[in-house]
This record gives structure tokens, C-alpha cells and sequence, in this order.
């Protein structure tokens, strides 16, 4: 009897506490600022117990059968716990009531525990001694929890399961005592159908939790994800909602089906259409082939070359029939040759000229994407240049970066070029800005390819014109010894997001 | 099936040890560029074979480091090409050699050269040659790219060396009046590079206490203050302050002018401006030549390398002067000469570690460690996406005296430092065994020159710098700081000396 008792006060205490880490580790999971959460969540949790301990006062009588309840019930709310949070996170706003409102339940359940357990077995020790096992076995229950989820539970079980796992763990522990403690019952059939029950459905939910968090994750990318692949070089998540595809490379959207026509159409027309008989055309990034869809209704462009560092991001934007649909399966057209390598070195190897060339880059996050921003790769870049040719710099927003928009342009200018910087407005975006550079001065086009959607010949010189609120910065140039811009971009979304 | 408790806790603790040991990986590697053995030649005096034959040639190079290679580069800039430089190893470049592998070339040892002051003529006009400085403007994928530095202190990581987390209000100070006092000595123009141009009696006497009990006089006694002055004297010395001359530590700090530019770098080091001496000189090089005796007279130096003797007008002795004891006849023992024994290892790794909160910098540095900490040779790639790279480790072997390291590297097997690595590494990299699989090592007894008290103004010094009679000495521990532009200026000094002798000749 000692040693089973004993051993029911060790699982007891290694739950209360696997929860409490769960809730924290959860918290930091998906808000971040693991210090804050945690904090909170191990206070909230320490004066629920409290709370519960105040509470046991006001129990008095059958313990036994209020103690198996109470393990039921923690069985219940801290095995679904996690499964609870995640889905408050991708499904509610109120991920924080519902956090601490179940740190508050979990708490006071866990903190009435110690309390019972010790008048339950209070008539057959010694106060002394009732104190020092009690506590003894609770800390080495916390002990054992403690160690047990870094190294154990969190990498082989994950967090629902490992959640549900002590679920289970405090309904045997329900179930055992009512055997153990069976001559102080009255009632017993009740009680052991009921964990019986909470038994099954964590059970359950153990075989489901796989369901349960993909879910989960289902929609905190918002919508239906109808591909995902953590590639060599990127995670690639595409989603659909309606009619609306959604492309995000590494949690960053790149563009909605929806609008993408303005931010494709303006990032090609304008230079493409005012350079006179343009032959040969340069993509570097795009491996969507929506900026190759816009290059190809020039007819005169014989040869487009797309230069993107994937080759799952190209395979996939020709052959997957929704993004072949989207971009007209620009990726199989016989005058395009597509070439899977890092666009730096391929610029500096290859010597060829080129009279258009579109620079379309993921935003210069980390220092890696910094390097295709600098003066360095554009001096590199224009060596490709014919002489009546333009570039263009995919080059952020003007209205949320609007310091590193800027910087890119000074970058250009820096490189020994001229810049004519333009804007545009993508619902999905905001406010998105190009730079167009070259070695002349540049002249709107007169005539644009027929059937846009959204740009006219009257309309480009417009995209040309910045507000005060986007106007130009001083801003220094991009270098690879200095990534500012890395820096810059920073500073300009962490501005915004506050 | 009844499981004792002794037996099922031996289990379960097996499975959870388990769990942190992960599967070893099997990691190759071995010595590289041993040069001890046949250097041991010299040392033990073995008689080596007569000379069979003789060749006439108005000059004699001896030893193909950047002393020696700039050397040869002013002589064939000057239109002087009869002259030939006798290599010990197989390969020229001494400090300034490279390795390559499927991944990338990397440094055998130096690994950069700071953006040159403007009293460094000699290596901005070899920077122009080189495409280094093209019109007034720095390359800028020579510059090292940014981020540059990091260090790992208390549990965490900060941008640069110099420590800046954990700082109380004391060391801040200590930070700031050391600098101001750098500044100062600075501004003396005692302290320049190439040193030979700043170098005067009105602060000799800095050379004669150490570093660090200058530190201790002048009230700097903040501990990572210290930490980093014993770090810049390891990184550039090989020495502790203690046994480095104040004079030494402060140029370190004062030799230089404020820069904006990080210093010139490229992913094999120093390594690139060997290839690019060597395109322009190395038909005039031989190697696997070991020079065993040097006679020189008023009339001419006969040079015996190999079974060959060089009847020579002029000898530019680059290699280290601690050999000239062993080769030239009559040649007095010297005192003034001091070389820190280093143990460099490139290492492959097939993945990158997991550092939470840094970026990859050039240059990695722990606090406290002994060793100096590594450069990644990737770093200065243009590509976006780096998944394999090589690291180069330092290890300055600075604690304890320079004969008790040198035999320390000597007795001890690859596996052992292979481990003293890995252990150093695995401070900071937890996974790091599982994502090396290649460690190759270089033992150099004699890296580099010691700034030792007394060495730099030493008369014995002065006298080998005046560079009289037909054997010119020229290696970088005339000026008693190996750094590269201390090398090149001896070289391209000695070379000079060489063509002016040559014209007054004929």
C-alpha cells in the first residue's frame, strides 16, 4: 500500500507539472517571447495551485471519490490541453483567454491534489512523516517531468500527444485508487465507468492527435494547403481559397492569384515595351513563370532565359495544372530556357548580353538574399547589358520599406547606373515598388502589348510619380561588406508591426 | 520474465544516454605540410651530399613565403628576371599557403590583409596589380562581406570580438581610456605599418616591459579587458601579454588607421595573393629545394640547395632568420629571436551546426577558449544557398613556453587534437561531431616571430635590417611582427637593396 501510495503522489506531481510545461511551451511556440510566456504561464499556474490548496478547506467529505473526480477532470482538460491551445491559435482571437483560462483550471485542479492526498492518508502516518513522503515524492515527481519532456516527450511524442499521454496517466491513477482506497468507497461501478470513459476518449485522441494538429496547422496558413514541400533550398506552401492561390516560400507570400496580374504586368511592361526591338530577355528568381507569362506576349523577344536557384519551384509551376493555368505554361515555351542555379555566380560565369533583365528576388531578409542586392551583383549584372537596355529591380514597398525601397535604388545608382524608380498598387501587397536602371535616359512606351488587365500607355508614366509619404530617402548604398539593407528592411517591418 | 531493479535502471539510464549520444560519425583526416623532419635535418646537422653540379645566376632567393615572392615580384616588375628562388616544400606561399577541396579552396594559415594605411605604399601598389584597388576603390568582393565577427560569451552571441554583453560600468571605462590611450600613440606616429617607417628610440623603452604588466601599471584590470588583449596578442603573436612586449600590444591597437572597411579578404585567405605572385613570378621558382649552406665572401655567396651550387652575387635569405644559425657559415647564434609554435585544421563539414541567434560570420571567436576559433572559408561565396563548407581553426599554442608546445605537437597523435578540437568546438556547437567529416592538421613549430621584450629594438635586429654585404635578409622577423605587410615590405626592401647593388656593380 506505502509504495503504490507513494508512487500515486510521484504521477500525480510529474502531471501537474508536465502541464504546466506544455501550456508555457505552447505559448512560446506560437507567440514567441519565450521568457515572457513562460514567466507568466508558471506564476499563473503557481497561484492557481495555491488557489486550489485554499480551496481543499471547503471539501470534507468522501475524499477518496473527490480525489478520483478531480484526477478525471485534470485528465481530461490537461490531456487535451495542447490540442485545445493549438486549435484556439488557428481558429480563435482569443488565444490568450483561452491560455490562461486553462492554466487557472489546471492549476487549481493540480493544487488540490496535494492538499487531499495528505488528509487522505493522514490517519495512518504521523503528521512528521505524512509531510516528508508527501513532499518528498512530489518533488520527485517534478524531477522527473522536468527531465523527461525535453529529452523524452517533446521530440518523440510531440506536444498533443505528449499532453495526452499524462491525460492518460492521471485517469489510471483515477482508476487505480479507486481499487486501492476500495474499502473507504461506497460507491465504486460509477466511479470506474467514468474512467473507463475519460480512458477511451484520451485514448482516442492519442490515435487522432496527428489529425488533430494538422488541422491545427491547416489554418494558420489561413487557408486550404494544397501543397507543401520543404525543398533543397525553401519550404513551399501554396493554398487556395476559392479561386484564390496563394504561393508562400518560407511563411512569405509571393503572390495571389487574385492581383498578381498588376505586379506582373508592372514589373515586365514598362522597361520591356520601351526598349525598341528587345531580342534577348534575362529572369533571375520568378521560377513561378508569371514574369515569363508577360515577357512572352512581346512577340519580338526570341529568347528569354530564367535563371531560379529551385528546381522543385520551377517542376512544380510546370506541372501542377492550377499554376500552369495561372501562368499560361510560360515554363514550357520553346523560347524560354530555364537554368536551376544561384544566380550570383551563374551572372559572374556566363558572358552573355541581354537587352532586358528582370531581377525578381524574394525580399532581402537575411544576409544571404542581401548579397543580390548589393552594388557588387548589380555592377555584375549590368556587364550583361546591351546598350539600349534596361533592368528592373523587384525592390519591396515603398510604404512599409520605404528606407530600404531607397537603399536598392541608391544601390543601383551607386553600381554606375541610371534609375527611374516606379510603384504600384497590389491589393495583396500594398504598395509595391520596381526600379527600373540602365546606362540612358528612359522613355515611357507609347504601346503596350493588347489584353492587360490593368496597365495602359496612359497609365505608366503615373506609376513613376511618389507621393511625400514615399518620397525619396538618403539612404547609402547596398555593399556585401556593409548589408545595410539586411539591416534597413529590418528595422522598416519591425517599424510597421509594432 | 522478472527484471531485477539494478538491471532494469542500468537499462533505462542505457536507452537515455542513448538518446544524447548520437550515432558516431566516422571522421578522416591526418597530418598535412609536415615540414618538421626535413627542417630537423638542419637543426641536427646531417651532412647532406656534395653538390654535382654548379649554375652561375646573378641572384639567389631563398625561401618562397610572401617575403620571398614579393621579392621576385619587384625584381621581374623591375625588368630583372635572371635570378631563381630555392623553395624548401613542395609548395611556395610559406605562411600564405592554400588547400582545395570539392567544396572549396581554403587558408593554411594567414587568412586576410587589413585595407592598407597610406604609409603601406608597397602593398597598395601590389593591391593595384592585383585588382584589389581599381580606381581608388576597394573591391568589394575582397572586402570581407558582412557580417564579419562574432564571439560567444555567456551563453550567448554578440556581433564582434570585442567583448560588448556582460560589460559593468568599470570595464566600459577601462574600454573607453585604453582606446583613448591607443589613440594617443597613435597619433605619435611611432606606430606604423610597415613598422620600419614609425619605428624610433622615443618609445623603445615600451619594449622593454611586457604587455601585460603595462596593463597593470596603467590600471587596466578589468578582466574581459584582458581577455581581449591576451586574445589580439594570441591572434597576431601567438603570445600572451605577458609575454609579448608592451610595444607589441600597443602597436596592435595603434598601428592602424580608423577604417571603416573591414579588412581584404578571399574564401583560401592569403592563399589568392600567392596564386596571383605566383602567375606573375613562379617561372623563377623551384621547389623541393632545401637550401643546407650559405657561404658568403666580399666577392660573391655560393648557395647549396639539393645537390646544386649557386655561384650568386646577391642572396635574399626570406626564409626565417632562426634557420640562418643552422645554413650560413659563420653566422652567430641568435638572441633576439622568439617563434610561437600554431596548429591550424581545416574542417569539412558536409552541414552546417545549429547556432540559434547568429548569423554566419567570417570569424568565430569564444570567450575563454585558448584556442583562437575559426573562419569560415564559405563566407566570402557569392552564393545564396551554402549548405557544405570548410572552417579553418586557429590554435596559437601560447600557454607555457614555445620549446614545451613545439614538443607538445610533436609527441602528440591526430587523434589527440583532432579531440582538442572538437572539444573546443562543442563549448558552443553541441552537433558538431555530426557535421564534420574531415579534420586535417598542420603543425608549425615556428609559425611565426614573437615580439619577445627587448626584440624589436633590438641592435641585433637593426643589424640584419641594414641589409650590408652580399646576403640580404629579408623574412617578416626583421621587423619582429609576421603579419603580411611586414613581409612584403622586407621582401620587396631586400629587392631593392639587390637592384641598386647590381647597378653600382656593373
Amino acid at each position: 500500500m506505502g509504495i503504490l501510495l507513494f508512487l500515486t503522489i510521484l504521477l500525480v506531481a510529474a502531471c501537474g507539472l508536465i502541464y504546466e510545461l506544455i501550456a508555457g511551451t505552447i505559448a512560446s511556440y506560437l507567440i514567441g517571447d519565450s521568457v515572457f510566456q513562460f514567466s507568466t504561464v508558471i506564476g499563473t499556474y503557481l497561484f492557481a495551485m495555491g488557489l486550489g490548496s485554499a480551496l481543499s478547506r471547503y471539501l470534507n467529505k468522501g475524499l477518496i471519490q473527490r480525489f478520483i473526480w478531480i484526477e478525471l477532470m485534470l485528465g481530461v482538460v490537461g490531456g487535451f490541453s495542447s490540442a485545445v491551445l493549438m486549435w484556439a491559435f488557428a481558429f480563435t482571437e482569443g488565444f490568450q483567454v483561452v491560455l490562461y483560462a486553462l492554466v487557472v483550471v489546471m492549476g487549481a485542479l493540480v493544487g488540490l491534489e496535494i492538499p487531499l492526498l495528505m488528509r487522505i492518508v493522514k490517519d495512518r502516518y504521523s503528521f512528521r512523516d505524512v509531510v516528508a513522503h508527501v513532499l518528498t515524492f512530489d518533488y520527485l515527481g517534478a524531477l522527473g517531468a522536468s527531465l523527461l519532456f525535453p529529452i523524452l516527450l517533446i521530440p518523440h511524442l510531440g506536444l498533443v500527444r505528449s499532453a495526452l499521454f499524462f491525460g492518460l496517466i492521471n485517469a489510471v491513477v483515477a482508476l487505480w485508487s479507486s481499487f486501492l482506497f476500495a474499502p473507504q468507497l461506497m460507491e465504486r461501478k460509477g466511479l470506474r465507468a467514468a474512467c473507463l470513459v475519460v480512458l477511451c476518449l484520451l485514448t482516442v485522441g492519442i490515435a487522432k492527435a496527428k489529425q488533430i494538429t494538422a488541422t491545427a496547422e491547416n489554418n494558420i496558413y489561413a487557408d486550404e494547403i494544397i501543397f507543401s514541400k520543404d525543398t533543397h533550398y525553401q519550404h513551399i506552401v501554396l493554398t487556395r481559397f476559392k479561386d484564390d492561390l496563394r504561393l508562400f516560400l518560407n511563411s512569405h507570400l509571393q503572390f495571389s492569384s487574385r492581383d498578381e496580374y498588376r505586379y506582373h504586368e508592372t514589373l515586365v511592361h514598362p522597361g520591356l515595351a520601351a526598349i525598341p526591338l528587345a531580342k534577348t530577355v534575362l529572369v533571375l528568381g520568378g521560377g513561378d513563370g508569371l514574369a515569363v507569362r508577360e515577357i512572352l506576349k512581346h512577340p519580338q523577344v526570341d529568347k528569354i532565359t530564367l535563371v531560379d536557384l529551385d528546381p522543385e519551384m520551377t517542376r512544380l509551376f510546370s506541372t501542377q495544372s492550377l499554376l500552369t493555368a495561372l501562368n499560361r505554361g510560360s515554363l514550357h515555351s520553346p523560347r524560354l530556357q530555364v537554368i536551376n542555379q544561384d544566380a550570383f555566380p551563374w551572372i559572374d560565369q556566363n558572358r552573355d548580353s541581354f537587352d532586358f533583365i528582370v531581377i525578381d528576388f524574394p525580399d532581402p531578409t537575411n544576409y544571404a538574399l542581401g548579397k543580390l542586392y548589393s552594388t557588387a551583383f548589380y555592377r555584375a549584372v549590368a556587364r550583361h547589358l546591351s546598350a539600349q537596355g534596361f533592368i528592373v529591380v523587384q525592390s519591396t514597398s515603398p510604404m512599409f520599406a520605404r528606407d530600404s525601397f531607397w537603399c536598392i535604388a541608391q544601390t543601383l545608382r551607386e553600381a554606375g547606373l541610371q534609375i527611374f524608380p516606379y510603384h504600384v498598387y497590389v491589393p495583396s501587397f500594398g504598395e509595391w515598388g520596381f526600379v527600373l536602371a540602365g546606362t540612358h535616359n528612359y522613355v515611357p512606351p507609347k504601346t503596350i502589348p493588347a489584353g492587360l488587365r490593368f496597365l495602359t500607355p496612359e497609365g505608366i508614366p503615373l506609376l513613376f510619380q511618389f507621393p511625400p509619404d514615399m518620397a525619396p530617402l538618403p539612404m547609402p548604398a547596398n555593399q556585401l561588406n556593409t548589408q545595410v539593407l539586411v539591416r534597413t528592411y529590418e528595422n522598416d517591418w519591425k517599424d510597421i508591426s509594432h | 520474465m522478472k527484471i531485477g531493479r539494478r538491471k532494469f535502471l542500468g537499462k533505462g539510464s542505457a536507452a537515455l544516454i542513448g538518446l544524447s549520444l548520437k550515432n558516431e560519425k566516422k571522421i578522416a583526416g591526418s597530418f598535412v605540410n609536415e615540414a618538421a623532419a626535413t627542417g630537423h635535418l638542419l637543426r641536427d646537422r646531417t651532412p647532406f651530399p656534395p653538390a654535382s653540379q654548379a649554375v652561375k645566376i646573378p641572384v639567389v632567393i631563398v625561401g618562397g613565403g610572401i617575403s620571398g615572392l614579393s621579392a621576385a615580384w619587384r625584381l621581374r616588375k623591375s625588368g630583372f628576371t635572371d635570378f631563381v628562388l630555392l623553395e624548401m616544400n613542395a609548395e611556395a606561399g610559406g605562411n600564405a599557403r592554400s588547400g582545395q577541396n570539392e567544396i572549396t579552396s581554403y587558408p593554411w594559415a594567414a587568412h586576410y590583409v587589413p585595407v592598407p594605411g597610406s604609409r603601406a605604399t608597397y602593398v597598395r601598389e601590389l593591391f593595384t596589380d592585383l585588382g584589389v584597388l581599381k580606381d581608388g576603390r576597394w573591391e568589394e568582393r575582397y572586402l570581407v562581406f558582412a557580417p564579419q565577427e562574432r564571439l560567444f560569451l555567456f551563453g550567448r552571441w554578440q556581433d564582434g570580438i570585442e567583448p560588448a554583453v556582460g560589460l559593468s560600468q568599470n570595464d566600459k571605462e577601462q574600454f573607453k581610456r585604453l582606446e583613448e590611450s591607443f589613440r594617443k600613440y597613435h597619433a605619435t606616429g611611432a606606430f606604423t605599418i610597415p613598422v620600419e617607417e614609425g619605428l624610433s628610440q622615443k618609445s623603445a623603452d615600451l619594449d622593454q616591459v611586457s604587455f601585460a604588466d603595462w596593463l597593470k601599471t596603467q590600471g587596466f584590470d578589468s578582466r574581459l579587458l584582458n581577455w581581449y588583449m591576451n586574445y589580439a596578442c594570441r591572434d597576431d603573436y601567438g603570445a600572451l601579454a605577458r609575454d609579448t612586449s608592451a610595444w607589441a600590444g600597443i602597436h596592435y591597437f595603434s598601428a592602424r588607421e580608423a577604417e571603416e572597411l573591414g579588412p581584404i579578404t578571399w574564401p583560401e585567405g592569403n592563399g589568392w595573393i600567392t596564386k596571383r605572385l605566383l602567375e606573375r613570378v613562379g617561372q623563377n621558382i623551384r621547389t623541393d629545394q632545401m637550401v643546407h649552406k650559405i657561404f658568403s665572401s666580399p666577392r660573391g655567396v655560393r648557395v647549396f640547395a639539393n645537390d646544386t651550387e649557386y655561384r650568386a652575387e646577391f642572396v635574399i635569405f626570406s626564409a626565417p632568420t632562426f634557420l640562418a644559425p643552422y645554413i650560413v657559415e659563420d653566422f652567430a647564434p641568435l638572441k633576439n629571436f622568439t617563434y610561437s609554435p600554431w596548429l591550424t585544421a581545416n574542417l569539412t563539414l558536409d552541414r552546417l551546426p545549429d547556432s540559434p541567434g547568429a548569423e554566419p560570420s567570417w570569424d568565430t571567436v569564444f570567450l575563454d577558449s585558448p584556442t583562437l576559433g575559426y573562419v569560415d572559408a564559405m563566407h566570402q561565396s557569392l552564393r545564396t544557398h551554402i549548405d557544405r563548407t570548410v572552417w579553418t581553426f586557429y590554435w596559437a599554442l601560447a600557454e607555457g613556453t614555445p620549446s614545451q608546445n613545439r614538443q607538445l605537437l610533436l609527441e602528440k597523435d591526430w587523434n589527440y587534437w583532432k579531440e582538442a578540437i572538437f572539444r573546443d568546438l562543442e563549448r558552443v556547437h553541441k552537433d558538431i561531431r555530426q557535421c564534420i567529416s574531415r579534420v586535417d592538421i598542420m603543425r608549425m613549430g615556428h609559425a611565426m616571430v614573437r615580439p619577445s621584450i627587448g626584440a624589436i629594438h633590438s641592435e641585433e635586429r637593426a643589424a640584419l635590417k641594414r641589409r650590408k654585404g652580399r646576403l640580404l635578409f629579408a623574412n617578416s622577423d626583421l621587423s619582429g611582427i609576421s603579419i603580411f605587410e611586414e613581409a612584403q615590405y622586407q621582401g620587396v626592401e631586400a629587392a631593392q637593396a639587390v637592384l641598386t647593388n647590381l647597378k653600382g656593380s656593373r
